[in-house]
């Protein structure tokens, strides 16, 4: 009885641990009896709109040791050592070492030396493929692509973003093994392929790019600014053309050991730092203007409207004072193209005072400032914008040509661009699609409307100011023969430790053409000029080489003459 | 010598026996080929020494199934049967005769020649309480009387223990209470005996904290993977890889040097392993047969000493057969104590074998006097009463 009964209780247990629990049990077990070796995944390539391409990669391997595995230790060392160019002492110590079992002898070696080691054929050596990215246009668009780790993660921008896309899934080699990693005979080795990663194609016109590039260069060794940036945006779909800093570094030797460095050089200065505008921000007064005058708000000034020629204005009990001394008579007598055309700050202040806190932080919201653009790169600054509640009357004086409120490049080239391509304000990106090699789209970024700013009529209106800015205005250094540019002017002294810096401006422009049916938009931003300073002078001029630039590139036709 | 050729014992003893043991030869060969390989170049090396093994252990299962077990009732060959091994227990502890592995000294190395005592020990005593007892079948039910036989069962478990072997210990304590159940013990003096020894448990286990470790180890064997839960996880692997049918012969992943023990404690979990559910069932089965045969040639002995004595072969056999299984199989905490018949081990197997020999003698001499005296049969009734 009792014997049976145990048999029973026997024939239960077995059943239950080799029949009942054996998927779990076999489930764990797998990964004792396997070592594997890694397939890299390729990385995925980044090109322009065009498919030139920014970003590939070439072919490396990596040679590991399975220390258990290697018979003879010495001669392996010694041959490790000479095909690959290694301290054959360190190899025999790494070899020799108990602690690790799996040992990685070099890494990013090239197919050359891989195919000699492999004729010599030693026990307990693998190797597998890797990627080493390559940037074929070195310094080009650095700080938007970004760069990768070691381990071929992407640690900064475009590389970043979208290193999930970019990445791929690596695949395995599966190698049935004992307790410490030698191979089984007669096993074979199971394959698990790679997923290659999805390839990125940019906004970015690398033509466009490369003219950008080299006007800062230009403005750069002309007026030794601390720094330079340019966007150009597609003002119809907010699609970024091309995306600059200065000073830029090359992608293939990134100076990853002084991490100051490379924290300056790899800053998208355009989308992740803040700066006050100045005078391009009167778009935006402007703009506001225009659109309340036509929905026949009292408050809004109309276009005929000739603002007091005052230099200053009172508020608050402070005093506001124009950029210039209104000596010359230019500032007297204007209507608002005129004061644009001079830039003249105590009419722009009269529209912020008239319009209000409430009408006015309206429009500021539309246009986006105080909130990220959504713009597909990490780190987007948010810029500074008062709470409109803790928002005083000389506050809203100088907000009215940009001042007491910080913006970043992004947001003014979106804000710009939506105030004159009919009052549409897209999400800007700069990436259009993701696809593999065999052409599958996996994601299209479409052109998606967040809001609407002002009327279409308004917008035209705004355009024909900005075009008169460039013809008789400021922006004088932007006109091109033949073609209709419209733009804005911006100088904007430089705050530190929360006193005006004496002799430290930023230098900006920002304009558009053609001004009836716009497409192109540059933001110039040119911080610490040395030698000039106003906008007119130092940032107008690389607008209107790139402009010029893009003409040719584009064979764009003058316009028809009016 | 008596010979008893003439008329034929319980056959299927034998055969079962020596299939089992060849069988065991097959599955060490496959359980050790590549750690004798990896680790003394000889893929044969186990397997060779099992070989032999399973040589010497038909002999003698023959020689001792010629023999006139009868003698070993004598009071001179009771003696040598409890002495010798506990003599041989002692030399364990004899630095030079002594051999230590894993941190236990249980075996005794005379020329090339390995020994493990404890297994003698586990017959000597079988031999001896059954003689004692079936001679003073009155004097078993005074605590007096009694004394004998735990005090040469306590004795070869003290020695046992402090090798230290926990496992055996506990087969022959196990052992010693079901003889003296059989030999007719008060059911007081029987509690008297195994509350103490129940008491010990928690004692023994304190005393070397590795049980304790073991313990818990059993409890959740992944909560320390790499240490105590170790060998019991890698032997859950085995058998779960074997599903229903097996991986196959020669097919084990554990073997490779993953379960430790492969070839001896834990040779079910590859056996399972290789040949599944069904490869234990069969086993399981035949072994399960052959203990039935043993208790029925000891419920049909004619006097008591050979009930006690065939009682006891078969109890030494069975009690090990099952604890390796709940062992191998994680339903008690791990012990080293290897599979009778199949487990790598030559002490093991030749006196395994010899014992099922003398168990064969037992049926032969039952059926010689069946054959001679139908008025037995009222006589060995009353043992198969008691």
């Amino acid at each position: 009885m009792a014997v049976t009964f145990l048999f029973c209780f026997l024939f239960g247990r077995f059943l239950y641990v080799q029949v009942i629990w054996s998927e779990e049990l076999n489930y764990r077990a797998l990964d004792q009896w396997t070592r594997e070796l890694p397939i890299v995944a390729q990385r995925g390539k980044i090109t322009d709109c065009n498919g030139v391409v920014l970003a590939d990669n070439t072919t490396a391997y990596t040679v590991y040791a399975r220390a258990n595995a290697v018979l003879d230790k010495e001669k392996t060392s010694v041959v490790l050592a000479q095909t690959l160019g290694l301290d054959n002492q360190k190899v025999y110590e790494k070899l020799t070492k108990k602690k690790a079992s799996e040992i990685t002898v070099a890494k990013k070696v090239g197919k050359e030396l891989i195919e000699n080691l492999s004729a010599t054929s030693l026990d307990g050596v693998y190797y597998s493929r890797d990627n080493i990215r390559r940037y074929p246009k070195n310094n080009a668009l650095c700080q938007v692509l970004g760069f990768t780790s070691s381990d071929n993660i992407g640690t900064t921008g475009i590389e970043k973003y979208y290193d999930e896309y970019l990445s791929g899934k690596n695949g395995e080699l599966l190698y049935e093994t004992d307790l410490v990693g030698i191979d089984l005979k007669g096993s074979v080795a199971t394959y698990l392929p790679a997923e290659d990663g999805y390839n990125v194609e940019l906004t970015v016109d690398y033509g466009i790019q490369e003219i950008v590039e080299s006007a800062l260069e230009k403005v750069a060794v002309e007026y030794t600014p601390t720094s330079a940036e340019c966007i150009v945006l597609d003002v119809n779909t907010f699609e970024i053309l091309a995306l600059a800093s200065y000073p830029s570094y090359d992608l293939n030797d990134v100076p990853r050991n002084d991490m100051e460095l490379l924290n300056k050089l790899t800053r998208n200065g355009v989308v992740c730092d803040i700066y006050e505008p100045g005078s391009t921000f009167k778009i935006v007064t402007s703009a506001a203007n225009i659109e309340e005058y036509l929905k026949g708000n009292k408050a809004a000034f109309s276009t005929n409207y000739v603002f007091p020629s005052s230099r200053t204005r009172a508020v608050d009990g402070t005093t506001v004072k124009c950029w210039s001394n209104h000596a010359n008579g230019k500032h007297c007598n204007q209507t608002l193209a005129q004061a644009l055309n001079n830039s003249c700050n105590p009419c722009f202040t009269d529209i912020a005072l008239s319009l209000g806190t409430n009408t006015f932080y309206d429009y500021l919201s539309a246009f986006g400032f105080g909130k990220r653009t959504g713009i597909d790169y990490g780190g987007e600054s948010y810029g500074l914008l008062l709470p409109q509640t803790a928002v005083r009357g000389c506050d809203l004086a100088r907000i009215g040509f940009g001042q007491t409120i910080a913006v970043s490049g992004i947001q003014l080239a979106c804000a710009t661009a939506s105030a004159i391509n009919g009052g549409y304000y897209y999400t800007p990106r700069l990436v259009k699609r993701i696809y593999a090699d065999d052409g599958y789209v996996l994601k299209e970024n479409e052109a998606t409307l967040k809001n609407r700013t002002i009327s279409e009529q308004a917008s035209k209106i705004l355009a024909e100011m900005l075009e008169g800015v460039i013809k008789e205005g400021s922006g004088k250094k932007a006109y091109i023969e033949g073609y209709r540019v419209g733009g804005k002017t911006g100088t904007a002294q430089k705050y530190e430790n929360g006193r005006i810096a004496a002799g430290k401006y930023v230098s900006s422009f920002v304009g558009f053409f053609p001004t009836d049916k716009p497409k192109y938009l540059a933001l110039v931003i040119v911080d610490e000029p040395k030698g000039a300073y106003y906008g007119s002078v130092v940032a107008a001029p690389v607008a209107g080489e790139i402009f010029q630039g893009i003409i040719s590139l584009k064979n764009i036709s003058p316009s028809k003459t009016e | 010598m008596r010979r008893t050729n003439k008329v034929y014992g319980d056959v299927s003893i034998l055969i079962l026996t020596a299939f089992l043991a060849a069988f065991g030869v097959l599955a060490v060969y496959s359980a050790s080929r590549y750690v004798a390989q990896t680790q003394y170049g000889d893929e044969w090396y186990f397997v060779k020494k099992q070989a032999i093994g399973f040589v010497f252990g038909v002999a003698a299962m023959l020689f001792c199934g010629r023999l006139d077990y009868q003698k070993l009732i004598g009071k001179k060959a009771r003696w040598i049967a409890l002495v010798v091994p506990i003599i041989l227990l002692g030399l364990v502890f004899v630095p030079g005769l002594g051999k230590t592995n894993y941190g236990a000294t249980r075996w005794i190395g005379i020329g090339g020649v390995t020994i493990q005592p404890s297994e003698l020990a586990k017959y000597g005593f079988v031999i001896f309480s059954s003689a004692y007892m079936s001679e003073n079948m009155e004097k078993i039910r005074t605590f007096k009387g009694v004394l004998p036989v735990l005090i040469a069962g306590g004795v070869i478990c003290l020695l046992i223990i402090i090798e230290p072997n926990m496992s055996v210990t506990m087969c022959v304590g196990l052992l010693m209470l079901a003889m003296l159940f059989l030999g007719g013990m008060k059911m007081k003096h029987f509690l008297w005996i195994f509350i103490p020894v129940l008491l010990a448990v928690p004692v023994l286990i304190i005393a070397e904290p590795y049980r304790l470790s073991r313990l818990s180890a059993f409890l959740d064997p992944w909560e320390n993977p790499r240490g105590e839960g170790y060998q019991l996880i890698q032997s859950l692997y085995a058998l779960g890889n074997g599903g229903w049918f097996g991986a196959g012969l020669f097919k084990s992943r554990q073997k490779y040097r993953f379960l430790p023990f492969a070839e001896s404690d834990f040779i079910l979990s590859i056996i399972g392993e290789e040949l599944g559910f069904l490869g234990i069932f069969m086993l399981f089965s035949i072994s399960a047969f052959l203990i039935f045969r043993g208790i029925k040639t000891a419920a049909s002995a004619d006097d008591f000493f050979s009930f006690l004595l065939a009682a006891g072969i078969t109890l030494v056999y069975g009690i090990q057969t099952v604890i390796n299984a709940l062992v191998v199989s994680g339903s008690i905490p791990p012990t080293g104590l290897p599979l009778p018949l199949i487990s790598s081990g030559n002490t093991s197997l030749i006196i395994t074998m010899a014992s099922m020999g003398v168990l064969y003698s037992v049926s032969a001499r039952n059926n010689m006097k069946k054959k001679g005296n139908e008025k037995v049969r009222t006589k060995r009734n009353r043992f198969f009463i008691q």
